[in-house]
């Protein structure tokens, strides 16, 4: 164990920093500013700091690590490619108040990636600003909101959600002021549209909903549950968290909806750096597009005094403010670092995303096919249920633990542990919360069929463990079972230094 | 905004030969599909589509340029990129909020390895130890930076942070409060973080009342009485005109004990300027980034969310508590979930779910390095470069500093004989990003230009600045008299 707050080297020895331009004794500091104590912060030279984060990267699983299978979040390869390119002056070192033919280069990268995002989506226009999948959400719901108010329509205050549906759904429109309405899901896991008809009225702003559902399934009345939103006068959300399943096979556009977040750090590969950052962008049908947060980029034919550059001949690119904008959500630009990357990912693909994601519904429907095989195989089938009845999954599969639960005690939990002693990443556990002891398993298409065919043999290797070894696991791990209760019991938030 | 033509995609060149996908290198199973699908009994891709109604497939390919070589990628990116004017291309003066400190080559280094950059939120904790510590001594650097008990391990950047402080206070106060559903916000604080402020407020019916400030540019302390009995009051130190306001230290007992004090801070400036725990903030919020990261056209940030005991289980966002393992060793994992989205639903204190944890990161890497002695020199640099500047442009007789008998850091404001915006054109054309044109946050101030100085300002680039704007005004205030 090594505690960053142990090291307490000589003054400022971490790196050396050129002198002040300017004598420091007398800075203007009104006598109540003054610090009287520094910050009780460790002193670490370079290389001290150099072993302790590198340390601490050895005690993390990355998708770098090994298979991470985590359901609903697309643990696809990040390309390297991407991190040099985010590296550049020409993002990382320019400010989001300079103006527009200082920064040609960074407007055509976004015009073009929110065209690219429009036409995936099937949406007709797209910002950039939201940095998370649930900011997308917050500022998309905000759009309807400013939308139904500009219409006189101010009893929409109803937003429906499935029970399926993620947390940041219904918190997304809470926030924004909605009351959410939340609908049972059919036996086997897809919407019950008798229980969205018994739900929308006059008073239904929207409906929230991923397609594929949470369950990896597609919704084939998605249609449908569209026609009976729109015909109560209500909008239509897509949740992109599971876009990664359909691109270039249907789009959100084709099945009805009128606005969807993108997770940019899910489908389009920015890194997850251990929880973020993201990015989130919306795109909207025509009719919600002046509302949309501000600026977005636009683009008009070069004109006599432009400045060229050399990033084209043609167009000029520039910031455009949106009629009804709802204003910001975020204060600059966005995730700008995040959008350039995505760029890089999809200019690596272009057309032919429609590939990727037939990979990563191939890699899931072969993994999903191959554990019931291997399991069949040896006799452990019973021990495990679909979690959705059907032929074909989508990008993801849950898989529910109930029956082993029954049989021997153990539950989803503890054979997450047991995969961790084999060296994988768990799948994604207790979500949806529809499914009793759930595991969401997503592969996605960066994994090789071997990687898939040894897990497959791996996970039902851990259902035959002795329930007593998968109690105690993981016992390979850096710590072995953490005890959440504890934490919360005993809060200990920072160091502390007194102790 | 609709694509009224089809969108063409003027900027990419074809140079494939067709059946020539260079996403070859990212698909493992590329060519092995057959393979794969016989496996599952199924004879075509189309199979695993099947579910999806016609009505709704896409028929057309998707009309986008074919797929890149990472070598015609990163060519197409250093062009595009390399069109754009950096900062560090030119004098640069604009800062605004954000600041382009130096960041220590061993930051980026790091942050690269993959088991932190290719890793999720930490849901499984036994092999998430690293990340789940690097956070918590996050958290405890932030704490103590800013001399609050608690801080979590990020929100989105500083503006969300403070919108999600002023919805905090409410959840905290409303119940006690004389004015219910209010809260009170500088009025110097630009539009676009009130413009966040508003979105993450009016949800829930908050009313946001603004605070005046004197002509001098401090918080009008006389007038901020009708805040006590509010919910919370947002102001920031420095100020969105770079003064550090010594009165914000009596904020606290004008407002009362079931008024929350939320301050916005800039990180750097606490290793010279009192951290507002000390002086009665109950809420600390900040932009992050000039601890750890470039300013990347204003994102990735990351908001730092510190506050006290009181407010923690309404706070925002993932916090990580030290724990046991069952062998009784130290271990780290996320704690007091219950507040959040993924357990609490529509209930949840906020909806934040992804956050900034890899920029936070950096900035937790460069704490680490600088020391709390580094830091005090960090931050005297910035504002030395900051007064020295103050010192040089007030010589000039042709321009004005309004707010020059306070302190400043970072930034201040130039008063022009002509406007700012014809300024900033004028220095553009000399090599100089000038400062920005603050009638862009208030209308009524055309001639207000904010000038910004960090730690990479250079004497002789602060003399060039001084011989530019003498130059300008003096011709400008000369073609006035002429
Ligand atoms: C289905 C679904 N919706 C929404 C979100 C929220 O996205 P973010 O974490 O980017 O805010 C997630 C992410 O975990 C998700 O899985």
């Amino acid at each position: 164990m090594s505690h960053l707050f142990e090291h307490e080297g000589a003054d400022g020895k971490g790196y050396s920093q050129p002198d002040p331009v300017a004598p420091v004794d007398n800075l203007q500091i009104p006598s109540s500013l003054v610090r009287a104590k520094l910050p009780r912060w460790p002193r670490l030279s370079e290389p001290e700091m150099v072993r302790h984060y590198t340390w601490l990267s050895t005690r993390n699983f990355g998708i770098d690590t090994g298979f991470y299978p985590l359901g609903s979040c697309t643990m696809k390869h990040n390309p390297r490619i991407n991190e040099v390119i985010a590296q550049l002056p020409g993002i990382a070192d320019i400010h989001p108040l300079q103006p527009d033919h200082q920064i040609q280069g960074t407007l055509a990268i976004f015009h073009e990636m929110q065209d690219m995002l429009g036409i995936c989506a099937g949406m007709d226009a797209v910002t950039l600003q939201p940095v998370a999948g649930a900011q997308g959400e917050f500022t998309a719901i905000r759009c309807i909101q400013e939308y139904f108010r500009g219409r006189g329509e101010l009893g929409r205050t109803k937003v429906i959600v499935p029970d399926s549906a993620h947390g940041t759904n219904p918190a997304s429109a809470a926030m924004a002021g909605f009351e959410i309405i939340e609908i049972p899901s059919r036996e086997d896991g897809r919407i019950d549209l008798d229980a969205l008809r018994a739900v929308v009225g006059d008073d239904t702003a929207a409906m929230m909903i991923t397609n594929p559902s949470t369950l990896g399934v597609f919704e084939p009345e998605i249609a449908q549950a569209a026609d009976i939103v729109h015909e109560a006068g209500g909008q239509m959300y897509y949740d992109g968290a599971n876009f990664n399943a359909i691109l270039g096979r249907t789009s959100p556009g084709l099945m009805g909806f009128d606005a969807v977040h993108y997770n940019l750090h899910k489908t389009f590969s920015q890194p997850h750096g251990g929880g973020g950052p993201g990015s989130g962008p919306i795109g909207v049908k025509s009719h919600l597009a002046k509302f949309l947060p501000g600026p977005v980029v636009k683009r008009r034919p070069i004109l006599a005094g432009d400045q060229l550059t050399s990033v084209n001949k043609e167009w000029w690119y520039h910031w455009h403010q949106p009629e009804n904008s709802i204003g910001k959500v975020q204060q600059w630009h966005g995730n700008s670092g995040a959008v350039v990357r995505c760029w890089a990912y999809y200019r690596r693909y272009g057309r032919e995303l429609k590939t990727m994601s037939e990979h990563a519904v191939l890699n899931a429907n072969y993994l999903r096919h191959k554990i019931i095989e291997e399991a069949e195989k040896i006799g452990v089938r019973h021990l495990f249920a679909d979690g959705a009845p059907v032929d074909v999954v989508k990008h993801e599969f849950t898989i529910s633990m109930a029956p082993m639960k029954e049989e021997c005690g153990i539950g989803a939990m503890d054979i997450a542990k047991g995969l961790l002693d084999m060296g994988y990443m768990a799948p994604t556990v207790y979500f949806p919360l529809i499914v009793p002891e759930c595991m969401m398993v997503e592969p996605t298409e960066t994994e090789s069929k071997e990687t898939l065919d040894e897990f497959a043999k791996k996970f039902v290797e851990v259902l035959q463990e002795d329930p007593e070894v998968l109690h105690n696991a993981p016992v390979t791990t850096k710590v072995r079972r953490v005890d959440e209760v504890y934490a919360a019991r005993n809060l200990t938030l920072s160091y502390p230094f007194d102790e | 905004m609709c694509f009224a033509t089809k969108p063409t995609f003027m900027l990419v060149p074809r140079y494939d030969s067709p059946g020539d996908y260079h996403m070859v290198d990212q698909l493992p199973n590329l060519g092995r599909e057959k393979e794969m699908l016989d496996a599952m009994g199924m004879s075509s891709i189309d199979d695993l589509f099947a579910d999806i109604p016609e009505a709704v497939r896409m028929t057309e390919e998707l009309p986008l340029p074919p797929p890149q070589s990472e070598e015609e990628i990163i060519s197409d990116a250093r062009r595009l990129l390399g069109a754009n004017v950096a900062l560090g291309d030119r004098v640069n003066f604009l800062g605004a909020g954000l600041n382009r400190n130096y960041v220590p080559a061993s930051v980026f280094q790091l942050v690269t390895r993959g088991e932190f950059l290719t890793s999720y939120t930490p849901y499984q904790p036994e092999v998430s130890q690293g990340m789940l510590q690097a956070m918590w001594e996050f958290q405890t650097l932030i704490s103590e930076l800013v001399g609050l008990e608690v801080a979590n391990l990020s929100v989105y950047d500083g503006s969300t942070a403070a919108a999600e402080a002023l919805t905090c206070a409410v959840r905290v106060h409303n119940r006690k409060a004389e004015q219910k559903d209010t809260v009170y916000v500088s009025e110097l604080v630009p539009p676009s973080r009130r413009s966040v402020i508003h979105n993450y407020t009016q949800g829930g019916g908050i009313e946001v009342k603004t605070l005046r400030h004197n002509s001098d540019g401090t918080l009008d302390l006389n007038s901020l009485s009708q805040a006590a009995g509010s919910c919370g009051i947002y102001v920031e130190q420095p100020n969105p005109l770079g003064i550090l306001d010594g009165g914000l230290t009596r904020v606290k007992e004008i407002i009362g004990e079931n008024t929350a004090f939320v301050v916005g801070v800039a990180p750097v400036s606490l290793g010279v300027i009192e951290a507002p725990g000390n002086y009665n903030a109950d809420i600390v919020v900040g932009e992050g980034q000039a601890l750890g990261s470039p300013i990347t056209y204003g994102g990735p940030l990351y908001g730092i969310f510190a506050c006290t005991k009181t407010y923690l289980r309404q706070m925002p966002g993932r916090i990580v508590g030290r724990s046991i393992d069952v062998d009784g060793k130290e271990a780290f994992c996320l704690t007091l979930s219950t507040r959040e989205q993924h357990i609490r639903r529509h209930r949840a204190t906020s909806n934040i779910c992804t956050n900034e944890t890899l920029i936070a990161l950096m900035g937790a890497m460069h704490m680490s390095l600088l020391g709390p002695e580094g830091l005090a020199k960090l931050a005297q640099r910035n504002m030395a470069a900051c007064q020295l500047a103050k010192q040089k442009l007030s010589e000039i007789s042709t321009i004005a500093i309004p707010h020059r008998n306070n302190s400043h850091f970072n930034e201040f404001v130039v008063e022009l004989p002509g406007s700012a915006a014809e300024c900033i054109a004028y220095l553009d054309t000399q090599g100089l990003i000038g400062g920005f044109d603050l009638s862009a946050w208030y209308p009524e101030r055309k001639n207000w230009l904010l000038v910004s100085f960090s730690d990479q300002t250079k004497a002789t680039e602060i003399e060039l600045l001084a011989a530019h704007l003498a130059v300008w005004s003096t011709s400008l205030v000369q073609g006035v008299r002429a």
